[in-house]
């Protein structure tokens, strides 16, 4: 939502489809190493980060390489508050991104319908082991 | 921390770091300074356990069982709601909170924790994306868990109670002025404090201070957060 939002202030149209699908382009200057950036630190590829820091750099500068660590860094803690708590979409949100939340597959992350997924698995697994 | 980088890491990033390891090593709410410390600790030896990177593989969170490799003398519980969440945030579930409690550990002491651990996500992250050694553990003090008066929270339909606030209407960004996650370990006052001392500086709902603009920022948290399977 606050990808659009941001495109809406600045009159421009952001492809949020790339959010979750690799070979969408954003629309967002430098998207490519702001991904591959995002995408190695995330996934803890530092090796790889060694390479994508130095060509990230190169291209959008030092500091604004830094920084796009610096927001992917912040996010790698509180997505995982939000995963901990279970905490629902704000009002707003609930209401005006739910063909957005479609559309780009997040619906798929929803706390009730992951825990419903996975927990029935849990379940599962113990009956037949119960069984056993 | 950060003396070793050439990398112009801002100043208020590297004020806050050393504040919420500070803070981390400080007796809590509900865990002691030592514990809390153990906690960090207990997150880090996650990202090399190998029973976590056997759940990681498997099709479902729940189908390996084992031993963590664990450094601590934490409740079992705990350290495995750790592991969880340090490894494998997108297939963290209900169960597993229920199961912390379920195992003799407060709501408030499970919110401190994630504050906790998620403080220390961040400074580790950051430190690891920009080649660094990660920094020493923080330094333990002294002393019991501190406690706390009752906070004003409200069941909102997350799995903890929220702070309560009576206004919900939009802001400019679009979300109320106080958003659920600001909401979220509201329970724990002195852990949403921390936390939030550890993540200010690295996002801004608008006119972000920093070298990448405002869509590119919203760009990255998105992919993130996709990344990590967070629903919020």
């Amino acid at each position: 939502m606050l990808l659009r939002a941001s495109g809406q202030r600045e009159n421009r149209d952001f492809n949020l489809n790339a959010v979750n699908d690799a070979d969408s382009d954003p629309g967002v200057d430098h998207a490519d190493h702001l991904r591959r950036l995002t995408e190695a630190a995330i996934g803890s590829r530092w090796g790889e980060l060694v390479t994508v820091r130095g060509e990230a750099a190169a291209a959008m500068g030092e500091q604004a390489m830094v920084d796009a660590l610096t927001v992917a860094a912040g996010f790698n803690g509180i997505t995982r508050v939000a995963d901990a708590t279970g905490i629902p979409l704000d009002p707003t949100t609930q209401k005006v991104t739910g063909s957005m939340r479609a559309e780009t597959g997040i619906d798929a992350f929803d706390y009730v319908a992951k825990s419903a997924r996975y927990d029935r698995q849990r379940r599962a697994r113990a009956t037949t082991d119960n069984n056993a | 921390m950060y003396e070793d980088t050439r990398y112009p890491v801002s100043p208020d990033v590297i004020a806050r770091h050393a504040e919420a390891w500070r803070l981390i090593g400080a007796p809590g709410a509900f865990w002691s300074g030592a514990e809390r410390v153990q906690m960090v600790a207990e997150a880090r030896a996650a990202t090399a356990c190998e029973l976590c990177a056997r759940r990681l593989a498997a099709l479902s969170p729940f189908a390996v069982d084992g031993e963590h490799d664990t450094v601590s003398d934490l409740p079992p519980m705990l350290i495995d709601m750790i592991h969880r969440l340090r490894t494998d945030p997108g297939r963290y579930t209900r169960a597993v909170f229920d199961g912390v409690l379920a195992g003799g550990i407060s709501r408030e002491r499970y919110i401190e924790a994630v504050s906790v651990v998620n403080a220390a996500v961040i400074v580790d992250t950051m430190h690891a994306a920009l080649g660094l050694t990660l920094p020493d553990l923080p330094t333990p003090e002294p002393g019991p868990a501190a406690g706390q008066s009752d906070p004003d929270v409200v069941d909102d339909g997350a799995w903890v109670p929220l702070t309560r606030v009576d206004d919900r209407t939009a802001t400019v960004t679009g979300l109320p002025g106080a958003p659920n996650i600001a909401r979220s370990m509201g329970s724990v006052p002195s852990a949403v404090a921390l936390f939030f001392t550890a993540f200010r500086g690295h996002y801004a709902l608008r006119d972000i201070p920093l070298g990448v603009s405002q869509p590119q920022a919203e760009f990255i948290a998105s992919r993130v957060s996709a990344l990590n399977q967070c629903f919020y």
